[in-house]
């Protein structure tokens, strides 16, 4: 359990490191894919198989694919040649090693964890015992178009929108020429 | 079982400290649109890690939402991305400091 971790962990955080610091665009997003992998052993590990589904379908599928494709399409290739490169680099880990230290203090203060790793308050109904005796895809589909459905159907809202926004800004503009 | 919580989190925050770095410091769109794809990963991940940790389903609802937020964010990106480009112009963020003309 703990090595499976440690493995998805250290490839989640080789593949975000290779997406800042890779010079050429097409190895950014193959670091990007073995990080959304990683990730999504992780979601297995935290008994979120569906979400592990669906990161591996939407992101490394879809949304990679889209990536690939644009890179392919307008071929940055390797102009990349950054100025002063050391002195950006420099200031970037300084900031990610701050922004990590920050985020995990706080998340990791008394309050809402205590000794042991232990968490406070009452827990929920959806022990992972008690989801998967209902099924885990089916309880997260009874919360998604129960408790969850105002939600759900601006999300869908929203994708009409990015949808007709994307044919919009990627039209022909015969007219304005 | 509940010792790996904390170092979830502490991933969790590593990517998203990486993500923001890279959305600071590099100059080329497309990679600065995967930074941020990094950012919104390593929320869904802090997310499912506390849905799991303390036996809720929102955590895990809103995960699926935050993907369908990346993935329009990426198709309404990477339009804009090929507007500039096709407009003729590199692709800088240095460069590209005005939508207009």
């Amino acid at each position: 359990m703990s090595v499976i971790f440690g493995l998805a962990a250290v490839i989640a955080f080789l593949g975000a490191l290779g997406v800042v610091l890779s010079q050429r665009t097409i190895y950014s997003a193959m670091s990007l894919v073995l990080n959304m992998v990683a990730l999504a052993v992780l979601f297995l590990l935290l008994d979120a198989q569906f979400i592990a589904a669906v990161q591996i379908i939407v992101y490394a599928g879809a949304v990679m694919v889209l990536f690939v494709f644009i890179i392919a399409l307008l071929s940055p290739g390797a102009e990349e040649r950054l100025r002063s490169v050391e002195l950006r680099l420099l200031l970037g880990g300084v900031g990610a090693v701050a922004f990590t230290l920050l985020i995990g203090r706080l998340t990791l203060n008394g309050i809402t964890v205590g000794a042991h790793g232990r968490l406070h308050g009452a827990l929920g109904p959806f022990s992972p015992a008690a989801v998967n005796a209902h099924g885990q895809v089916q309880t997260l589909g009874d919360q998604l178009f129960t408790t969850y459905l105002l939600p759900f159907e601006v999300t869908s809202l929203m994708l009409l929108v990015a949808a007709v926004g994307a044919v919009y800004l990627s039209r022909r503009r015969r007219q304005l020429a | 079982m509940s010792g790996l919580f904390p170092g979830f989190l502490i991933l969790s925050a590593a990517m998203f400290g990486i993500g923001a770095a890279g959305v600071l410091v590099r100059r080329n769109p497309i990679v600065v649109f995967m930074c941020i794809e990094l950012m919104l990963n390593s929320a869904n991940l802090a997310l499912v890690t506390y849905a799991r940790y303390t036996h809720t389903m929102a955590g895990q609802v809103f995960a699926l939402i935050v993907i369908a937020v990346a993935a329009s964010e990426v198709v309404v990106g990477l339009a804009l991305i090929t507007g500039v480009y096709r407009s003729g112009r590199r692709l800088d963020l240095d460069e590209l400091s005005e939508m207009s003309e």
